[in-house]
């Protein structure tokens, strides 16, 4: 792509994931309204998709509260750091043989080393509101993360061996032939935990844990500021979801229809898995959370690793 | 009826008799038929310490004013009386105790024979000024700190317009959340150890988890509980100083706001201690139609307990499937009662209305329809593993703790005691009814789960009783003082319409005398012990809500667990406050 | 364009770098040396390493700095933290390891400038970087390896006895 076609395709992209991220707030309360028994926002528009507006002007308009104990600096800066880092994540996401804004020869650990900045927003958030429970989740969200970012990436490893390449587009061109979801169940399975437990979602929404710590990191943030929280979460959603489809699902690979339909239906059904994971499970306990990882996930993806490193060798002998 | 002297010569407890065998008991005759005897304070702490085997549940304490009370036929000169109502467990039933006072005056605590006695003890001292010598903490409890005066004391107003208009003043505001801020100190707690520094973390009183406005003052050491302080009374709205003012009919209403998800249940044992003191039979198609409410009732609370035990230990959905069964169940309380919530619908003597044309239908496709739905919910909440994970071997306690700290209910039933007031002591008709005390072994938060859980299938097993045989004849009972009377022949008879007349306008005069009833409530024991002077209203009207023990072991079970582990404890224990607060 | 681009991030990092040093507010501190560890990472992109760019995002300013970010909550510094800082920002406290700093930056300049060319122009790839590690470098590989077992063996054992001491101070 010409370095013009880049640009208007970024703008194109970036609109398309604030757009998609706020009608996602929208589809995710229809959906686990379906798988609730009830009815979800459905007043506003056809099927209800007006209220994302109505929400959004509430949320615009909200006041602009920063809390005089707060370190003022650090509190406004916290929540814009996971929206810049998430945006930045989907740069080397390979939408389409020809749809993409990067092609590095990093590009698995550029998006793993955005996933990791992005802690800062709820660390710094937590640290910033000068308030306990605040502090409780920012807490609880450093020992998380830093846990499984390292499975996240152990657990990408696999991929890389079979590929040979860090480059995403490499990933997906050597999924011809079979998707990785099936020789590598055991890093994806490792893989969706990690996310998970990244995006802070429920059921791994510790630092956020409503029942326990009323909102964590974000008690003190309202309007704009809270909202940047929000897209930050849906994006981090979107990207993991575009990551499944990429490293173990062959990305936009897929008979008939043409490449870019497909990237998107594949990155929509884990998006309504995501969802669905929230509706079904509840929330593990902080501590079982860090043992279920470095007593289960940690072994699970060393021997994914030896594993997968032993068959590409025998392989190669063959 | 018993006699003073009956009761002093056969039943009167070894407990009660010094070395020499003389009394140290005075008698008295209640309507509830429940051995009372009057003890000299000095004396108090000797015969609580000999009844206790007997009786081993602190079961309620309480204070009256007996200053303006004018029949008090055969009982000692009183300023202030404390009352001590112990339960016990086998066929011995009840015993309780009163401690008369001349102002200004104090009795010994009972703190060291029952730890539930502390809060109890604080409620007397809060509402009376009564002083209990040795108390570890005597401190308010339920009224603001900075509150001037003891409210249920007679002269104490009752109305706000009795008192001057209040003001907010800024320092009175500084000053209230002064006195509002917790000191570890009051409370004995260090502010650090040897190794850390504690975090004090103020949770609630507004707080997603602790089901209303609840406060607790935790004393962190990271996310592990060291020490926890329960700090309640803030959705105290002073219901007991209101019964003294209610007629004894109107009062009704009140009571269903007690416990609020336990609506009509809450007027059983009010309506039933006063038709104790009136002697009034009640017929019965009313006592089943009393007891197949009061059991949809608890359908409906622990519908409650299901859906949002759930969502405390971060489960999304079951509440929403629990809260579209209620739905469905109010709908049936509401083509039978007219209200939802809060029916205020028993009266005394019977209930409001005969039953609406079509109920058993209503009534036979819920019950029919719950059973399939119940064990979809098992599947979907208690099976799973990370509920399971997060409520097995939590918030333990065994039933020797249970009945110290004056635990009832689902969470006694749950450490092993099988012990159903409908059963051991079967009230209002329960004696005619097949079904199962559910228990459970562990005592921990998902034993309580289940506990409560199976309560919901032997509900529906007594509902289906109900409708089965609900019995013809009329709803009401036709004694003079039932409230209000039958009026199919006010225009007749001269006689009956000033008597309806009369009930309706002043309210009925209940006789002079005392009576408590108990129910087997939706939380735990609930009790109305009802004082009459003879008059329109009540003298004094005790509220025993089973919350409020339950509230005051929370220190106990959640030491040294974390914070969601607590969380997890609160939903367990299933509680509103405004049962524990009154 | 490249040699813009590496002088502008050469110069947030040193800025950065030294007002990390000044700030008397941790968490302040804190978020300049992330953003210095950023710019390092874009120079080295731009070095040719795009690898130890990658690494250096992951893991200095994903991973230890956010442990750093930890310790500081845990710490609940506030005020009477700052004041301390302050007082280390007197002449007297660092007057001296300036002094060395400067000295040794005077000879990196110098051996720097003598020899030709600061980079091979080649792309150091994750795979270069692996056969170096396991070819020539195994060794040390192999004992940063054993250093960092006994690091976590030994965290173990000392988180193991203070969890076990407070749960037998409580229970």
């Amino acid at each position: 792509m010409s370095v013009g076609a880049t640009i208007v395709f970024s703008l194109v992209l970036l609109l398309a994931i604030v757009g998609g991220a706020a009608v996602l707030t929208w589809f995710e309360r229809r959906l686990l309204g379906i798988w609730q028994d009830r009815y979800g926002p459905n007043r506003l528009g056809p099927f209800g998709i007006l209220q994302v507006l109505a929400d959004m002007l509430k949320l615009l308009t909200k006041h602009d509260w920063v809390p005089p104990f707060s370190d003022k600096v650090v509190f406004i800066f916290a929540p814009t750091a996971i929206v810049v880092a998430m945006m930045l994540g989907f740069a080397v996401v390979p939408f389409s043989p020809e749809l993409y804004i990067l092609d590095i020869n990093i590009g698995l650990l550029f998006f793993l080393g955005m996933t990791s900045l992005a802690v800062y927003s709820v660390l710094l958030g937590g640290l910033a509101s000068n308030n306990k429970y605040a502090l409780l989740g920012g807490l609880r969200s450093a020992a998380q993360m830093v846990s499984y970012e390292v499975f996240m990436g152990l657990s990408l490893m696999g991929v890389v061996m079979l590929t040979g390449s860090f480059s995403l587009r490499d990933i997906v061109e050597a999924q011809r032939d079979g998707w990785y979801c099936i020789p590598q169940a055991l890093g994806l399975y490792v893989f969706i935990i990690a996310g998970i437990a990244e995006s802070h979602r429920l059921p791994f929404d510790l630092p956020e844990a409503e029942h326990e710590l009323t909102a964590g990191f974000h008690t003190e943030y309202g309007g704009m500021k809270f909202t940047m929280f929000m897209l930050g979460e849906y994006c981090g959603l979107i990207l993991l979801s575009c990551m499944i489809t990429t490293l173990f699902f062959g990305g936009w690979l897929g008979p008939v229809l043409p490449p870019i339909v497909w990237f998107c239906l594949k990155t929509f059904f884990f998006i309504c898995f995501f969802i669905l994971l929230r509706a079904a499970i509840p929330r593990p306990r902080y501590d079982q959370l860090m043992s279920l990882g470095w007593k289960v996930m940690l072994p699970l993806t060393l021997i994914n690793l030896v594993a997968t490193g032993a068959i590409a060798l025998w392989m190669q002998g063959a | 009826m018993q006699t003073a002297a009956a009761i002093k010569n056969n039943e009167m407890p070894d407990a009660l008799l010094n070395q020499s065998g003389e009394a140290l008991g005075v008698a008295q005759v209640t309507a509830d038929h429940t051995p009372t005897y009057w003890v000299a304070a000095k004396d108090l702490h000797q015969v609580m310490r000999g009844l206790k085997p007997q009786f081993p549940m602190l079961y309620d304490l309480f204070g009256i004013d007996e200053r303006h009370r004018t029949q008090r036929p055969g009982q000692p000169a009183a300023d202030f009386s404390v009352v001590y109502h112990l339960l016990s467990f086998t066929d011995k039933g009840d015993i309780r105790i009163k401690v008369a006072l001349i102002e200004p005056g104090s009795v010994p605590t009972l703190v060291d024979l029952w730890p539930a006695a502390n809060w109890y003890e604080r409620e007397a001292w809060d509402m009376f000024g009564i002083i209990f010598d040795g108390h570890p903490n005597l401190r308010r409890i339920l009224l603001p700190p900075l509150w001037e005066g003891h409210a249920l004391r007679k002269e104490h107003p009752a109305r706000a317009t009795e008192m001057e208009p209040f003001a907010m003043s800024e320092e009175l505001l500084d000053a209230e959340q002064e006195a509002l801020l917790f000191k570890p100190e009051e409370w004995g707690m260090a502010r650090e150890s040897d190794e850390t520094e504690f975090m004090f973390l103020n949770l609630g009183p507004n707080h997603p988890s602790v089901h209303g406005v609840f406060r607790i003052a935790l004393q962190l050491d990271g996310e592990v509980v060291v020490d926890a302080v329960p700090d309640i009374g803030y959705h105290h709205r002073g219901a007991e100083k209101m019964g003294e003012r209610q007629t004894w009919h109107s009062y009704i209403p009140y009571t269903d706001r007690i416990d609020y998800l336990g609506g009509v249940m809450n007027n059983l044992p009010y309506v039933m201690a006063i038709e104790q003191m009136a002697g009034i039979e009640v017929p019965d198609r009313a006592k089943v139609i009393r007891i197949m409410l009061s059991e949809l009732f608890r359908i409906s609370s622990h519908l409650v307990f299901y859906g949002t035990f759930a969502q405390d230990v971060g489960q999304m959905s079951p509440v929403f499937y629990m809260f579209a069964d209620r739905e469905r169940l109010f709908g049936i309380i509401e083509a039978i009662t007219g209200g939802r919530m809060h029916p205020a619908w028993f009266r005394i003597g019977g209930v409001a209305q005969d039953l609406p044309v079509g109920w058993d239908r209503m009534v036979r496709e819920f019950i029919d329809a719950m059973p399939a739905r119940l064990d979809h919910y098992d599947k979907m909440a208690m099976q799973n593993s990370i509920l399971k994970q997060r409520t097995v071997g939590i918030g333990k306690y065994n039933t020797r703790e249970a009945i110290e700290w004056g635990v009832t209910g689902p969470g006694l039933r749950a450490t092993g005691m099988e012990w159903d007031l409908r059963k051991a002591r079967p009230y209002g008709g329960y004696d005619q009814f097949d079904f199962e005390v559910p228990t459970a072994q562990g005592g921990d938060c998902y034993d309580r789960a289940v506990v409560r859980i199976e309560e919901i299938r032997q509900s529906l097993k007594i509902i289906r009783q109900c409708v089965d045989n609900m019995p013809e004849g009329p709803y009401k009972s036709e004694h003079r003082l039932t409230t209000p009377p039958p009026k199919d022949r006010t225009l007749q008879d001269i006689e009956t319409l000033i008597h309806h007349f009369l009930n309706v306008s002043w309210g009925p005069v209940i006789p002079a005398g005392e009576s408590a009833c108990m129910v087997e409530a939706t939380k735990g024991l609930n009790s109305y012990h009802l004082v009459s002077d003879g008059g329109t209203t009540s003298y004094r009207t005790r509220i025993r809500t089973p919350s409020f023990p339950h509230l005051q072991m929370i220190p106990l079970i959640s030491r040294g667990l974390m914070i969601p582990d607590l969380i997890a404890i609160i939903a367990s224990i299933d509680f509103v406050m405004a049962d524990v607060d009154r | 364009m490249i040699p813009f681009l590496f002088y502008m991030a050469a110069a947030i990092a040193l800025v950065s770098t030294v007002l990390a040093l000044t700030r008397s507010n941790a968490a302040h501190a804190l978020i300049y040396l992330i953003i210095s560890l950023l710019a390092v990472a874009v120079v080295f992109f731009l070095l040719g390493a795009p690898f130890a760019a990658a690494l250096e995002i992951v893991i200095y300013a994903g991973a230890i700095m956010v442990l750093f970010v930890f310790v500081i909550m845990m710490l609940n510094l506030g005020e009477e933290g700052d004041q301390r800082e302050r007082g280390w920002l007197e002449p007297g406290v660092w007057i001296v390891p300036a002094i060395l700093a400067a000295a040794l930056m005077i000879e990196t300049v110098a051996v720097i400038s003598m020899t030709e060319g600061m980079t091979s122009g080649e792309m150091v790839s994750a795979k270069a970087v692996g056969i170096k590690l396991f070819g020539p470098y195994v060794l040390a590989v192999e004992i940063a390896s054993m250093l960092l077992l006994a690091g976590l063996v030994g965290a173990y054992h000392v988180g193991r006895r203070l969890s076990e001491r407070r749960r037998g101070g409580i229970s």
